[in-house]
């Protein structure tokens, strides 16, 4: 019962956390129908892009944060979006190639200029105590990781199902062609979903930041989760990723506390293998955004 | 007994009613004749510096992977984007049980080219359950698990990789060693060319192009795609773990941190696409131009690593056909496949 118990914990943390990984991949698979490969980036150019404002700019850090946020937006529509997704939205090839070269250039970047050896430290944490639930103790912070995920998961989807913006968005999901021809301006769409994309990742990372092993090749695992989770919750279903991220937190919990911790990416990997097998549209009824 | 019949462009094999048609075109072979007795005259101009016939061997084994890729791509329809997978497995195959059995090169080649076959079949079935998106994922993630798989287990020796695997030929010098590997990567090469080569141009090569164009309307004329897919995939992964056996006994080590991470597939992803997509010369092309412009950039300094994919880039918003598309540029094009993702 006990063993249940901590099991179940460490599934919703896991659970909120792979939500909060994966819930921008989903959106921009959902909305443009591609999958950005460059994703990883956003990681970290949240994580990095904040210490440098922060260190070598010298800003303050709510200054950072903002700066953060502003950073992150140019760059993914004014370098990306702009220049890479729209010129190749019809040849996914060449696509999928320069976002995963966008996403080395990055890593590489970032290790020329700040190394695992530079001590990168984000100063964001809101509690940094443990807490006792049962036996186990876990960092408070997690327990906002958990209250973050969900609210921003709440917030996209009261801002999809309840706007203006979020109905044009989820028409383009479902039908690009119709959208157009009922004078939705589909690029521009597109262009927000992108800058929206970004959000969940740069939040997870401050929240996340103080608690987490930083270095250049996070993005890597990050992408890795983003991509199981997606494919599970069904290409772009924000229900199914929501469920999805679930799943997969209480069977990595489940396996690293009953097997052993470095089994968690195969086991997740043979549970979307059979999922795929017998539904290959994924855990989602729908391929729409909701 | 076979009876072999000489026609016009045609060689035909006849066993009783069976019918085997293998085309020549003689008129076609004057450039890729040239092209690969340039080749085999560098490393014996270059025959003194090892550096040199080192990068002669891994533009060779690059363009091994690349050229089976071309074929694959078009055969079954999808983009794999794991083809490192089965680099990955020829080598520990070969690396495991020389390091840890003492077996020798020619003892592994078996055991290699069985695993490729068995896995390359267990895999197979993926190329018709999954579509586009969902190939393109799956294989991107194989990989990556294979990585974390020999982080777990001890014999894989993780991240210092396997080292002491038994070398392909060992001869009295070091020199005429390097000169004799540089032959058989270009030997191994030449023979992965002819034979991708040959079997585009005949008649598998047709239902790959019909198969890569619409896959419903190749079924609805009758050419059962899923024999034709699984043939594809099967035979092109068996020839990419060979690959990945040969690197492993050239090399000496094996290390999956080189060979299962995102940059090294990224290399082969862009070599077919800066060589010319779908097109098995460009392939050679891309490799070696990757191969030098990388050995180029190490006199860079440490930007380096920032560089090669920026140039890459570039390149790639540059060309978009490719390398090989500038000289084909002014020629008759007979056919050009596209490689979908998104079906």
């Amino acid at each position: 019962m006990q063993t249940l118990l901590v099991v179940m914990i460490y599934a919703v943390l896991f659970g909120s956390l792979y939500l909060l990984i994966s819930l921008g991949f989903s959106l921009v698979c959902g909305v443009l129908r591609i999958f950005n490969l460059g994703y990883g980036a956003t990681f970290l150019v949240a994580v990095y892009g904040m210490w440098m404002l922060k260190s070598t700019f010298g800003l303050s850090l709510a200054l950072s944060i903002v700066g953060v946020f502003v950073l992150q937006f140019i760059f993914w529509i004014g370098l990306v979006y702009f220049p890479i997704v729209k010129r190749y939205m019809e040849k996914e090839e060449l696509l999928l190639t320069s976002l995963l070269l966008v996403a080395l250039i990055v890593e590489e970047t970032v290790n020329h200029f700040y190394p695992v050896t530079a001590g990168v430290d984000i100063p964001t944490s809101i509690f940094s105590d443990t807490i006792q639930i049962g036996t186990t103790t876990i960092p408070t912070q997690m327990i906002v990781m958990v209250f973050v995920s969900l609210l921003i998961t709440a917030f996209f989807i009261l801002f999809l199902m309840k706007t203006r913006i979020g109905y044009k968005i989820r028409a383009v999901s479902q039908d690009s062609e119709a959208a157009r021809l009922l004078g939705v301006k589909v690029e521009q769409v597109y262009a927000l979903a992108m800058g929206l994309s970004v959000i969940p990742p740069t939040v997870c990372m401050l929240v996340i930041a103080p608690i987490w092993s930083i270095e250049p090749t996070l993005g890597h695992s990050m992408l890795q989760t983003a991509i199981l989770v997606t494919i599970l919750g069904g290409l772009g279903n924000l229900r199914g990723t929501l469920a999805a991220s679930f799943i997969v937190g209480f069977v990595s919990s489940a396996v690293a506390f009953f097997a052993n911790p470095r089994l968690v990416g195969l086991s997740i990997l043979v549970i979307v293998f059979f999922v795929l097998l017998f539904k290959p549209q994924g855990i989602a009824k729908s391929e729409s955004l909701w | 007994m076979v009876k072999i019949e000489h026609k016009r462009a045609l060689l035909v094999f006849r066993l009783g009613q069976k019918k085997f048609e293998w085309p020549i075109e003689p008129r076609y072979w004057r450039n890729p004749l040239l092209g690969i007795a340039l080749l085999a005259t560098l490393p014996l101009v270059f025959h003194s510096k090892a550096d040199f016939l080192s990068l002669f061997a891994t533009a060779n084994i690059y363009a091994c992977i690349a050229i089976p890729l071309g074929w694959q791509m078009t055969g079954i329809g999808r983009m794999n984007f794991g083809p490192q997978f089965f680099v990955g497995l020829g080598g520990y195959a070969a690396g495991l049980l020389s390091v840890h059995f003492g077996w020798g090169p020619w003892q592994t080649l078996p055991v290699a080219f069985c695993l490729g076959l068995l896995l390359g079949l267990a895999l197979s079935p993926l190329t018709t359950i999954a579509k586009g998106l969902y190939f393109s994922l799956i294989t991107l993630i194989l990989p990556l698990i294979f990585l974390e798989v020999t982080y777990y287990f001890r014999i894989f020796q993780g991240e210092t990789g396997l080292y002491g695997i038994a070398p392909l030929v060992r001869l009295q010098s070091i020199k005429a060693e390097y000169l004799v590997m540089g032959y058989i990567s270009l030997a191994m090469m030449v023979l992965y060319l002819v034979i991708v080569q040959k079997v585009l141009s005949s008649r598998i090569g047709l239902y790959a192009a019909a198969i890569n164009d619409d896959e419903d309307v190749a079924e609805s004329l009758g050419l059962n795609i899923k024999l034709w897919k699984v043939i594809s995939f099967v035979v092109t992964s068996v020839m990419v773990t060979l690959t990945g056996w040969f690197a492993a006994h050239y090399f000496g080590t094996f290390a999956g941190v080189t060979y299962l991470q995102l940059p090294f597939m990224l290399k082969i992803l862009l070599m077919v696409m800066i060589g010319g997509r779908g097109d098995i010369y460009g392939a050679i092309y891309g490799a070696y131009f990757v191969v030098i412009l990388e050995k180029l950039l190490t006199f860079a300094g440490t930007i380096n690593y920032i560089l090669f994919p920026l140039i890459l880039m570039i390149l790639l918003f540059s060309l978009s056909e490719g390398l090989y598309g500038i000289y084909r540029k002014h020629r008759y094009r007979e056919y050009y496949p596209t490689m979908r993702v998104r079906k």
